[in-house]
């Protein structure tokens, strides 16, 4: 691993295996770790009902979607989000979690002072602001280590009574998270993905093999038992007929301006002046010159 | 016996005039000397200017001939000496006197001929300045000094026709200024028609060249960087008489005007290699020559996979950004040379190239996605104004689709919408130092950018909504002052400040 890695440190803070504390359900697994490090504020509720989410480093723009879609549906139904601290997918769930007032636990493969890797230290730092926590099998100053990345699995795994893989290619750590989660005899949720995708392969393996189709959070809501609250919906605030037609056109996927141009048929600097408006209003985002919609524009699609 | 005959030399872009002396001792050995720290070239004047007399059938004394180049303490560069030494040391064998208020300034070939000199335009304009009444030059080169004018310009072919016109056998017409055509910017290799999409980039390089805004095109290998930026120079207005004179001292100076050569009246594209040197891009040399930046000067400086760049070379941008001018200190001289450009540069969004490419996949992790962004370096980005990314489109698709060959305007009309954008400026810059929206500091953006209750107000949401630094704010609005003045309009409106915001710094918000 070539990673830089950044430590802080700070008062170690250990639960034992025979702590009453210590979680029930990671407790079952057969290789249960004996001693937790972590940080944070450790309480009873955080662990009732937890949400794994895993995926590939190698996100699309597809995997980027959904993991927000679902992991801020999930959060704000209550669920804690459970990942690997990773970037991609894992790191993307932290986030949405973190962003949607959730609460999030990022088990390490490393110790819980090390950040890892290191420029994700704004997520770490909003992890624990939020009430989440930082978890670690291993003393607080440990490196991560190749080996670690299997047994930190088996955290992420075993304290969760689901697990979701977002996107994994067939030889990756999440399918080895979604062996354990089998092991473990909790439920495997997997998002299918384009068939021609390298980071497809694994969770299309996945569902051939029994995995629950998420295609929404609706399911994962579903196995909970926990009512979806509807889609929090903003006050709509009346919109122009160019903003309504370029919503419309983005229903269709993302697009560069040039395809847009041609939808909505204005010039381009009227059409760049609505966009930025309407970035402003979060209804639509730009990444790389591609324009797609974001949750609230979805809402106007009526 | 002793002669006294006018020129000039060049240090940097200020001209000094030299004073070449000739004498031809009564008694002595037979020998041909020139001091007055005479650089290699200068020193084998001497050779030149004997072959040359000897080969015009004119005798050359076996005398001991001494010439000093004054002020002796300038060290003289280059081979602009040959025609005053000649003239010289001919006046004295012939017998004639060396014409008064007159300056010399020419190569000579080895037959007698006067060759095309670097720097004839400056020894020109110092004539004038000094109120030298004729000047005699390589005729090459008579028509670049011939735009100076109020001074009589003779082009010289040889030394002969030199002979016969101090004699007054046969007089030399006094050289006319002739515009030569100029190499029109619809030559431009590409015409924005041309583009297939590429609608916002098309819009941004407008806005650019509009205000003369430094601009930044992200896109993967084959989206059309390259070509967007070559298009460019055919929406650039013409140079304004003042702009022409300053560029065309800088290209006169670099031996860039080509033999009989008129004013540069296109504004100048260089596009130099990354793999150029610091002395490449500033300028320098023991003798400091103008580097890209200045050949740049009120032009386009493009600068093609901007990561590639070393460090040092981005990095030695900064100050003329800033200053709008170089000085190359040397131990034995300071130079400076105007450095007006405008950047415009084109980077890959990850190190293969890849990244978010519809049909080919990345290779790259976010970590070296991150540390290739992070090689641009901070200060510069900061003075870019437009930030644009150049997504990879189906051109033979587009190129089919009969409506967006609708929306393809031709560079000629971008070009007339610029040039409106320009005279604006022009005359709401009339009484201040700078001369583009480009080049606002903040004290002109409180006294030229009137902005609208709206404009302001989405100005502030936006600066908190997308986290735009105290530059980018200020970015914003001279981006937004151009886009105004595209439409002619005195008032920022909101619908400007929400345009400007399109092209506002994008590749920290990302990853």
């Amino acid at each position: 691993m070539c990673h830089a890695i950044r430590i802080i440190y700070s008062m170690t803070k250990i639960i034992e295996i025979n702590d009453k504390r210590y979680p029930k359900l990671l407790k079952r697994i057969p290789d249960a770790p004996k001693r937790l490090y972590y940080k944070g504020e450790w309480g009873k509720e955080i662990f009732t009902h937890c949400l794994a989410v895993v995926g590939s480093r190698r996100m699309t723009r597809y995997g980027k979607d959904c993991t927000q879609a679902i992991v801020t549906a999930a959060a704000q139904a209550g669920l804690t989000i459970v990942s690997g601290f990773m970037y991609g997918i894992d790191a993307t769930a932290h986030q949405a979690a973190v962003d949607a007032g959730g609460k999030t636990i990022a088990a390490m493969p490393c110790g819980i002072d090390v950040i890892h890797p290191d420029y994700q230290d704004k997520l770490y730092q909003a992890i624990l602001d939020t009430g989440g926590l930082i978890v670690s099998e291993y003393p607080a100053d440990t490196p991560p280590f190749r080996a670690h990345f299997p047994r930190r699995n088996c955290i992420v795994a075993g304290l969760s009574q689901a697990t979701l893989v977002v996107e994994a290619a067939l030889k990756s750590g999440s399918l080895i998270t979604a062996r354990l989660t089998r092991e473990y005899k909790r439920e495997l949720f997997a998002v299918p993905g384009p068939v021609n995708n390298v980071t497809s392969q694994g969770t299309l393996k996945l569902i051939r093999e029994g995995a629950q189709m998420a295609l929404s959070h609706q399911e994962i809501l579903g196995f909970y038992g926990i009512e979806g609250q509807a889609i929090r919906r903003k006050q709509q605030e009346a919109i122009s007929p160019l903003e309504k037609k370029i919503i419309v056109a983005l229903t269709f996927g993302p697009m560069e301006i040039d395809e847009l141009i041609l939808r909505v048929k204005v010039t381009i600097d009227q059409l760049s002046s609505t966009l930025s408006l309407m970035e402003l209003n979060g209804f639509i985002r730009e990444e790389g010159g591609k324009y797609s919609l974001n949750m609230e524009g979805l809402g106007h699609v009526g | 016996m002793l002669v006294k005959v006018l020129s000039a030399a060049h240090c940097g872009l200020d001209t000094i005039g030299i004073v070449v002396e000739i004498n031809m001792a009564a008694r002595g050995l037979p020998v041909f000397d020139i001091v007055g720290l005479p650089s290699k070239a200068v020193a084998e004047s001497k050779e030149r200017v004997r072959t040359a007399i000897l080969n015009s059938d004119i005798e050359f004394p076996q005398r001991r001939i001494i010439v000093n180049l004054a002020p002796a303490d300038l060290p003289k560069e280059g081979s602009c000496y040959d025609l005053p030494i000649a003239v010289g040391v001919v006046s004295m064998v012939m017998n004639f006197e060396v014409p008064k208020d007159s300056l010399f300034f020419g190569e000579l070939s080895l037959e007698g001929t006067v060759r095309h000199t670097k720097g004839t335009l400056l020894a020109a304009l110092y004539a004038r300045e000094e109120g030298i009444k004729n000047i005699f030059v390589p005729q090459d080169s008579a028509n670049e000094a011939a735009v100076v004018d109020g001074i009589s310009v003779f082009g010289v072919k040889n030394l002969n026709q030199l002979l016969a016109h101090i004699l007054g056998q046969v007089l030399i017409a006094p050289a006319q200024y002739k515009d030569n055509k100029p190499a029109l910017n619809h030559d431009a290799e590409f015409d924005m028609s041309e583009i297939a999409g590429q609608t916002q980039a098309k819009r941004a390089i407008e806005i650019a060249a509009a205000g003369g805004h430094n601009c930044l095109m992200v896109g993967s290998p084959g989206a059309g960087k390259t070509m967007l930026a070559r298009a460019l120079a055919g929406i650039l207005p013409m140079l304004t008489e003042r702009e022409s004179l300053e560029v065309t001292k800088i290209y006169s100076v670099a031996g860039r005007i080509a033999a009989g050569g008129s004013l540069v009246k296109l504004r100048p594209f260089r596009s130099p290699h990354h793999t150029i040197s610091q002395a490449g891009i500033t300028g320098g040399g023991s003798i400091p020559q103008p580097g890209e930046i200045s050949l740049a000067h009120r032009g386009v400086l493009f600068l093609d996979e901007f990561n590639e760049f070393p460090r040092s070379v981005v990095e030695a941008l900064r100050q003329p950004m800033e200053d709008g001018t170089l000085t190359i200190s040397r131990s034995r001289e300071q130079v400076s040379y105007p450095s007006r450009f405008m950047l415009v540069a084109s980077a890959n969004p990850c190190p293969c190239g890849y990244l978010r490419h519809p049909s080919r996949a990345c290779v790259c992790s976010a970590r070296e996605v991150e540390k290739y962004r992070k090689r641009i370096s901070g200060p510069i980005l900061d003075r870019i104004d437009l930030h644009v990314d150049v997504p990879v489109v189906d051109v033979e698709e587009l190129a089919r689709n009969a409506e967006m060959k609708k929306l393809q305007e031709s560079s000629f009309a971008i070009r007339e919408r610029v040039i409106r954008a320009r005279r604006l400026q022009d005359t709401r810059f009339a009484d201040d130092t700078i001369c583009a929206n480009a080049e606002m500091k903040n004290r002109h953006i409180g006294k030229y950018c009137r902005l609208s209750p709206q404009a302001k107000q989405i100005l502030l949401r936006s600066s908190s909504r997308f986290a735009l630094s105290a530059r980018s704010y200020f970015k914003v609005i001279k981006v937004a002052r151009t886009i105004a003045d595209l439409v002619s309009e005195k008032e920022i409106s909101c619908e400007h400040i929400a345009e400007a915001l399109r092209y506002r710094p994008k590749l920290k918000e990302e990853l």
